[in-house]
């Protein structure tokens, strides 16, 4: 997977719109022309918090386009709390474009997106990307009920075939997400963004189906710019993510840590030694 | 008018300004670039480096906490070998003064990856991480012990004639003794203080929430505790202090010079925003200048 350098740097966005999708889930459109025209599917933004006092938080970036960028993100904590709290005419700085992003070469025909609850907020550009290549994009999304889907509508306006899945069976299918995606008719490529429990499932499934995976990974951030080292996974020596590293002295381990905030957050999940 | 002198001299090391980016949280300054004017720093405190290789501790490594975070890294570095054959050289030419950090469990440790650090052009000054919190109680062994620090130091100081600075815990009950045996084993400075041990546990898991169980806290909530510990450090010792914990603004970056700190170092703010240490140096120019004074030595320990 290609880790390009980015353009990044400290953009000066400004809130164009605040939405809330449902309760807790806000959706920010920010005017930032330049940052919508760079970003590549899969990146995200370090948000600098508007009052201090607290680390930067790690959003995906949910769409980008001419005007600007716009983050979809669940309100769990005190940052997010502190996003959620932004207006129209609000000024927030951000750190970015970040990290690689999915790796959408090789023109994949036939498609699966799989998202668990936030997750969704880092899928959409690689669905837009791959529709507009004129790929078939099924979007396998599960959330614990009904409440907690947003934005399927978006996916469907876009093409995609949409696939729902609840733990309450309170909207599609009772039961994991994992479980829609069909033996028969299963896609070439799968992008997985989600809890760690359902990237682990998309990996077992895709080892065990012969399909090639890549999953957008979740950690603690601290300065999500691959300076501190607290957000690491291990990985295969030999990928081409595999940070510089020596042999570990003790077990022999063909596993390196990568940080997930510089060479991820994506990768291939056969690489994954986690 | 003449802009207010900033520069600092730590042993034989001099800074254009006063600000350290703090080990381990800047990486080796290039992760930084797109995103703060690194002509705008003193210095870059680079990671920890051991003898032999580490992999670190298991995630998670880290926990936000109320006004600040806790870290569990564990050391994560390549060893001094690899290090030296791979890393070192892209350390070269930067618009910083670079400062490499000595981890160990072992003085003899202390002293051999000094030795062969310090050896290179490219290393201005060795700082000696004697009290991370992160790798069992061997880690702090050092720090928590003034006879340990005592010879740990004197180990370095035979080792090199670069700029020491030795990095202090606050995780002891009479900082000071342990500041006076540092400066008397041939310490040049000293950084007070490393990070508060701290836990935190998932409510729901009944778990710790660090892979490690416990860590390093830093940030804003320490803010109180390095700043009586520089104050302290100041009426024990001679040499200069790096002050650090928790500066995120001029405020208080202002006290901790008032309190007997030479120079800064900047941690967690960076996760802030990575301006802060360009915002503070500006700060500080404009603090000294409208009250008439012309260098940063005129307000340092002030507060004695």
């Amino acid at each position: 997977m290609e880790t390009l350098s980015t353009p990044a740097r400290v953009f000066a966005t400004t809130v164009a719109d605040r939405r809330e999708c449902a309760p807790g889930v806000v959706l920010l459109s920010l005017s930032a022309p330049e940052l919508g025209r760079v970003t590549r599917p899969g990146q995200y933004v370090m948000a600098v918090p508007p009052g201090g006092e607290r680390a930067g938080t790690a959003l995906g970036i949910y769409d980008a386009g001419e005007t600007g960028i716009s983050l979809l993100f669940f309100v769990s904590g005190p940052r997010t709390s502190e996003l959620a709290g932004l207006r129209p005419g609000d000024a927030l700085d951000l750190l970015g474009p970040l990290g690689n992003g999915f790796d959408l070469s090789g023109d994949p025909r036939d498609v699966g997106i799989v998202a668990g609850g936030v997750g969704i907020a880092s899928v959409l550009l690689p669905a837009i990307a791959l529709r507009r290549a004129g790929a078939r994009v099924r979007l396998y999304y599960g959330a614990r009920s009904a409440a907690h889907l947003v934005e399927a509508q978006r996916f469907a306006d876009e093409g995609c075939e949409v696939l729902l899945a609840t733990d309450d069976g309170s909207a599609g299918h009772r039961g994991y997400v994992t479980e829609l995606i069909g033996r028969d008719d299963a896609p070439g490529l799968l992008l997985a963004c989600g809890p760690s429990p359902m990237l682990r499932a998309v990996e077992r499934l895709a080892n065990e189906r012969g399909i090639r995976a890549q999953l957008s990974l979740e950690e603690t951030f601290a300065c999500g710019v691959g300076g501190c080292w607290g957000c690491v996974v291990p990985i295969a020596r030999e990928s081409a993510q595999a940070p510089n590293f020596p042999p570990a002295s003790a077990g022999g381990s063909d596993a390196v840590n990568a940080r997930i905030c510089k060479e991820g957050p994506v990768f291939w999940a056969h690489e994954l030694r986690w | 008018m003449v802009a207010p002198d900033l520069s600092v001299e730590l042993g034989r090391l001099k800074l254009a300004y006063p600000t350290l980016m703090g080990s381990g949280c800047y990486g080796s300054g290039e992760e930084f670039a797109p995103f703060a004017d690194l002509t705008k720093i003193g210095g870059v405190v680079l990671k920890s480096v051991t003898r032999a290789p580490r992999l670190g501790n298991p995630v998670p490594r880290l926990v936000h906490t109320p006004a600040g975070m806790l870290n569990a890294i564990g050391l994560q570095n390549p060893g001094i070998d690899w290090y030296l054959q791979r890393d070192v050289a892209k350390f070269a030419g930067k618009p910083y003064r670079v400062i490499g950090s000595v981890a160990g469990f072992a003085v003899d440790d202390y002293a051999y990856v000094t030795e062969h650090l310090a050896a290179r052009d490219e290393i201005e000054a060795i700082e000696l991480n004697i009290s991370c919190p992160n790798v069992g109680s061997e880690g702090e062994t050092f720090a928590c012990d003034p006879k340990l620090t005592s010879k740990v130091v004197a180990a370095a100081r035979a080792a090199t004639d670069k700029t020491l600075i030795v990095k202090l815990s606050p995780n002891v009950t009479d900082i000071a003794s342990i500041a006076h045996e540092a400066q008397a084993a041939g310490a040049d400075a000293l950084a007070v203080v490393n990070t508060v041990r701290g836990m935190a546990i998932d409510t729901n898991t009944w778990r710790p929430r660090l892979g490690n169980v416990t860590g390093g806290l830093s940030g804003p909530a320490i803010r109180p505790i390095a700043l009586l510990a520089v104050y302290e450090v100041a009426r024990a010792v001679t040499i200069p202090i790096v002050g650090q914990g928790g500066i995120e603004t001029l405020s208080d970056a202002l006290e901790f010079f008032l309190a007997g700190a030479s120079a800064i170092s900047i941690g967690t703010a960076n996760f802030t925003d990575p301006r802060i240490p360009e915002r503070i140096v500006d700060g500080l120019a404009g603090y000294l200048s409208e009250r008439g004074l012309t260098s940063l030595r005129d307000i340092v320990g002030k507060a004695h």
